[in-house]
């Protein structure tokens, strides 16, 4: 089991591997990394099946809220933290 | 739009009330279906050719061959389920008008391909395999969306339409597996054709007014979407459901694997040539 500072580390990673258009530097965890499109739409199946792999359970793409990939915190709280209310409050 | 255009769609038009089928009579639906059987030819699954292939025994093989034919069919659901959502909006557009009589064809048609690939989905696996694409909003150059989405939906028909054709003529398959591809292909010929036409047109009469980095932006686009139309073809949920152990690691090293990428570059070979030749791409890329 990864603890919440490996997994964040480890979608922070990510990022920077998969996107030339930040750097380490510029990545916080509230940067909106779909909207500055740092990540595009065309890497979120990436995305999930990397997130898949650290939680090791296939990802319902339908139940997803919208916003749930804004920026990393938004993952982290939709995927690893298992409370929906906090994630909703969060992006609305 | 173009007249070029207009006599291809009318043509297409007389060729689909002439070819048209009925989904729900022209296929026979078996109870059950025996997955110890070929549902999708063995050079075609994504892990051929891999360790993780060779290491099956024929009887394995044979039942993620059936699991790989659910994944082929449900990635057809989605990307028609976006293809039919996308024809619906242009439908009647004042400057798509003319060509709207064809896209009422192209409409029946996709809707019908997804009741028999549903049909088969449902009935034998009891799912369709999710969607794990997304996309969200965003701006475009005058004629950039309409262009990408033609040009994505002759991308995803153009590699499903050689694994139609491959598949509708083997005869290892069951009979059921062979006539499905072969229904699909007869109407995707016609919806290549309208592809290839519409998505040379609408290049030809925007790119010159795009900017050089909308160009090279497309550009990046189409190539990544090419390799995000193949990912989907390395389903985790696949190998998991036929009982392969790590199905992530199975998936990533398969799609790393030189085997599956002369596979990709094979298959993507004849519409690679027809963006490069287009002028649509500059380059072939390595897939």
């Amino acid at each position: 089991m990864k603890t919440e500072a490996e997994i964040r580390l480890a979608l922070r990673q990510w990022v920077l591997k998969n996107s030339n258009k930040i750097s380490a530097e510029d990545l916080g965890d509230d940067t909106a990394i779909i909207e500055q499109r740092i990540i595009t739409s065309l890497q979120i199946m990436d995305l999930i099946l990397f997130i898949e792999t650290l939680t090791n359970c296939p990802i319902e793409v339908d139940s997803l809220k919208p916003g749930t990939f804004r920026n990393l915190n938004t993952i982290y709280k939709g995927f690893f933290h298992g409370d929906d209310d906090d994630r909703s409050a969060k992006e609305s | 739009m173009m007249n070029d255009l207009e006599t291809t769609a009318h043509k297409l038009c007389q060729a689909s009330r002439k070819d048209y089928v009925n989904p729900y009579s022209d296929l026979e639906w078996p109870d059950t279906v025996n997955i110890h059987n070929w549902f999708m030819s063995p050079e075609l699954i994504s892990l051929y050719g891999t360790e993780h292939y060779d290491r099956l025994s024929e009887a394995d093989r044979k039942k993620l061959s059936f699991y790989e034919a659910i994944n082929f069919f449900s990635l057809n659901i989605h990307g028609e389920k976006s293809l039919i959502e996308g024809l619906a909006q242009r439908l009647y557009r004042r400057d798509v008008g003319p060509i709207s009589s064809y896209l009422h064809h192209f409409l029946d048609e996709e809707n019908k391909h997804m009741v028999y690939f549903g049909g088969f989905c449902a009935r034998y696996a009891g799912k369709v395999y999710p969607d794990r694409k997304l996309s969200f909003p965003r701006e475009y150059q005058s004629g950039e969306e309409d262009f990408l989405f033609f040009a994505r939906v002759l991308v995803f028909e153009e590699i499903v339409d050689v694994y139609n054709v491959q598949m509708s003529l083997d005869e290892r398959l069951v009979p059921l597996a062979r006539q499905i591809n072969l229904m699909h292909h007869r109407d995707e010929a016609r919806h290549l054709v309208f592809g290839r036409k519409i998505v040379k047109e609408l290049f030809e009469h925007y790119s010159p007014r795009w900017p050089g980095a909308t160009l090279q932006a497309i550009r990046e686009y189409l190539i990544n979407y090419i390799m995000g139309a193949w990912k989907e073809y390395y389903n985790p949920d696949v190998y998991r459901d036929a009982g392969l152990v790590d199905p992530y690691r199975v998936r990533e090293e398969s799609f790393n694997h030189p085997r599956c990428r002369s596979h990709r570059q094979k298959i993507t070979r004849a519409c690679l040539r027809y963006l490069t030749e287009n002028g649509i791409l500059d380059k072939e890329p390595a897939l």
